[in-house]
């Protein structure tokens, strides 16, 4: 699936981070290309998630530098705002706006942020509604949704913003198993798209189906990465090995 | 929903902007003194049954001030905030039945002595107390800040009793007669005129006056010279021409009717509420005025230190929660007395008893408001903020779009819960004179001495009004529910 290789679109480099006595990410460096989709596997408290939040600066590196779109956001002067608008990210527990309907959800930022005007936003947010599958949801409240409808909203929302680079922080771990399958499958569509995806998340299956790249984090570091068949079929690294037996046989 | 609020909100600063203004139009042309007395010390000063002020000292003012060309406007307080209220600045001129006294003189300027008095004091009817000998460990009811209680103070160690303190005549005399406290000492002609009306006290020394002394017109020392000379000059006047003797036998050969009103009027709920409806509908405006005035402003600016306290910025959440423990730690009283008597002799301004307590209410009630919003908004789901800000909406815009309308929602019970209180609290600024609800009702109560049926009905109508606030508040939050 991999398209030829493209520029730079996330350079990292040498980014530490310790919540106090505890150095959750050592010495990270990973560059990720245009339209690659990378997958993040790894045991809890591996440090994967800390790394995704660390790409859109929702987490601050002690030191190390993150280039996002060829801006520099462990910059001080880099308006992180402005970044921000090309960085969709999706969370675990959704984090729909409770105060508004699913239309509005999706219209607040492009409106707000004078990227769209209120009619031009609606339409967007309606054509986006149907890339997930849900019109009939539009005016509903987002407290009457199911957790699967949510994570679409949740999506369609950041896409909204027309973004370059799409976070994914564990999309399906707070889903119902039957949900799971119509998140995976938009993620799937945005992936064929072109999408440039970072993605952490506990399916080996999407992520050998759709994964251009599978970087494993054990303790804080990057223990080995490479594409779908290397690291599920010929894992090198040990402890890559007993993590794949204990997810693959669970 | 939005635009009912906005209208609202128009519509209320409109109002705010009008009484801002109006009271603007009301101020007399100058000179106008402010002139403040304590109008529950009949036959002094006190409400007649028309609710003007009367008495005495009142009839004494008026006429001096139309014969000697100056106008003035009367502010009626507790007498210790009367005095405090000169000594500050805050007024010009204090005529409460005020005793002239060596400590006085080094504060006050006065005027002609016009009324010689002395210390009378009084007990139950029928009670067994025969002399000053037999108030061994019993307990005697003063107001604060009369020369009764300082002669009381300076024999009680030599008759041995116990003091109780009151800052009205009228909760004082039913005090003694509840029997709570088995004596008081006041100025004797006030305790002979409350008895000659139907207080049921009997004046013991009713012949013989302890510490016999004069009366002043007070101004602060070494100022309103000029109010000083107009005063003594209009005395001398009404002295030689016979007007002030015929004002004292007025009030002192009075029946008691003639200014409390007629039995009927008094001794049934409905009379006196007909009697008096005009000044309980001015101070129900008072009060209503100061509630929703103090509850739009404590809400604005509890908004502003909530979201200051959940900041970013250290400095800010400093600032937030210094003020919230400051004006949540003083009692509103404290509050009261500190802005309208202490700053005033600071900063060299007058402030008016109205903006002093509106600004007590909202710096008190804003600081609890503050505390439950600044909770409200922390308890607001991190991920929400986390969202917003990952979209690329600014830490402010966040705030307000997504942070703020749910914060508000959590809060809607508290901000209920706030409002009733704040109304309630109005009623300690009957202290500084704000002649609301609380303060109508003991003015009337001294004059006519129906303190139950009088405080019931203030009561009743604190209730009435509190239930439709509540109403109001309620049908508010089930229409942002929906």
């Amino acid at each position: 699936m991999s398209e030829t290789k493209n520029k730079v679109k996330v350079h990292v480099e040498k980014v530490n981070k310790s919540y106090g006595e505890n150095h959750v990410l050592r010495d990270i460096s990973l560059d990720i290309a245009e339209n690659e989709v990378v997958v993040m596997i790894g045991p809890s408290g591996s440090g994967k998630s800390t790394f995704l939040r660390m790409l859109n600066q929702l987490e601050t590196p002690d030191n190390g530098t993150i280039v996002v779109d060829g801006f520099d956001i462990s910059e001080k002067t880099t308006d992180i705002n402005k970044v921000r608008e090309n960085i969709g990210m999706v969370f675990q527990n959704f984090n729909l706006f409770n105060n508004y309907t699913v239309l509005e959800n999706i219209m607040l930022a492009p409106v707000e942020l004078g990227k769209l005007d209120k009619v031009a936003a609606e339409k967007k947010a309606r054509e986006l509604l149907e890339t997930v599958d849900l019109v009939d949801k539009a005016d509903v409240s987002v407290n009457s949704l199911s957790g699967g409808q949510k994570q679409r909203i949740a999506i369609a929302r950041a896409l909204a913003m027309e973004p370059d680079v799409m976070l994914f922080d564990e999309p399906t771990s707070a889903l119902d198993p039957e949900m799971v399958g119509d998140v995976l499958e938009v993620m799937k569509n945005l992936a064929e798209s072109g999408m440039t995806m970072i993605i952490v998340t506990h399916e080996m299956g999407f992520a050998k189906q759709v994964a251009d790249r599978v970087v494993f984090f054990e303790s804080g570091k990057i223990q080995e990465s490479g594409t779908p068949d290397q690291v599920f079929n010929a894992p090198k690294n040990e402890r890559l090995q007993e993590f794949l037996s204990k997810v693959m046989h669970a | 929903m939005k635009k009912t609020v906005k209208l609202l909100i128009v519509g209320l600063l409109s109002l705010l902007v009008f009484v801002i203004t109006s009271s603007d139009v009301d101020a007399a042309p100058t000179p106008n003194y402010i002139i403040t007395t304590d109008a529950t010390y009949p036959p002094f000063d006190f409400q007649d049954k028309n609710n003007q002020y009367t008495g005495i000292d009142q009839e004494i003012l008026k006429t001096i001030a139309k014969r000697q060309g100056f106008t003035y406007t009367l502010k009626p307080m507790s007498f210790n905030a009367a005095t405090q209220s000169v000594s500050s600045g805050q007024a010009d001129g204090v005529i409460a039945g005020m005793s002239i006294t060596e400590e006085r003189k080094a504060v006050f300027d006065f005027g002609t002595p016009y009324y010689r008095s002395g210390i009378g004091w009084a007990v139950k009817k029928g009670s067994n107390i025969k002399s000053l000998d037999d108030l061994k460990g019993q307990t005697v009811a003063l107001k604060t800040g009369t020369s009764g209680a300082d002669y009381a103070l300076s024999v009680q160690k030599k008759y041995g009793f116990k003091v109780t303190y009151f800052n009205d005549s009228d909760t004082l005399y039913n005090d003694v007669i509840n029997g709570n406290s088995q004596a008081t000492f006041g100025d004797l002609p006030v305790i002979q005129y409350a008895v000659k009306n139907g207080t049921q006290l009997k004046v013991m020394n009713s012949k013989s006056p302890i510490q016999a002394g004069w009366y002043g017109f007070g101004v602060q020392k070494g100022k309103n010279t000029k109010l000083l000379t107009a005063f003594n000059r209009g005395f001398a006047e009404i002295k030689k021409d016979g007007t002030y003797d015929k004002i004292v036998a007025k009030y002192l050969g009075a029946s008691a009717t003639k200014f409390t009103g007629s039995k009927q009027d008094n001794s049934s709920v409905l009379g006196i509420l007909k009697a008096n409806n005009g000044a309980f509908l001015k101070g129900l405006w008072q009060t209503m005025l100061l509630t929703i005035l103090a509850i739009i402003l404590a809400s604005i600016w509890g908004i502003l230190l909530g979201v200051m306290g959940v900041s970013q910025n250290a400095l800010f959440r400093g600032i937030s929660t210094t003020i919230i423990y400051i004006f949540r730690g003083l009692p509103l009283m404290v509050l009261a007395f500190f802005i309208y008597i202490g700053l005033p002799g600071v900063i060299g301004m007058k402030i008016p008893a109205f903006t002093a307590g509106l600004l007590t209410l909202v710096l008190n009630e804003g600081a609890y408001t503050a505390a439950f919003v600044r909770g409200g908004f922390a308890a607001v789901d991190s991920g929400q903020m986390e969202a917003s800000r990952s979209l690329g909406l600014s830490y402010a815009k966040s705030m307000r779009k997504v942070i703020v309308p749910q914060g508000l929602k959590i809060m809607i019970p508290s901000f209920i819960n706030q409002f009733i209180i704040t109304l309630k609290d109005t009623s300690i600024l009957s202290a500084i004179g704000i002649l609301e609800l609380t303060q109508t009702g003991s003015l009337i109560v001294s004059r006519n001495s129906q303190g139950f049926r009088v405080w019931a009905i203030v009561a009743v109508i604190y209730l009435i009004v509190i239930t439709l606030l509540t109403w109001l508040s309620n049908w508010v939050e089930k229409r942002t529910r929906a």
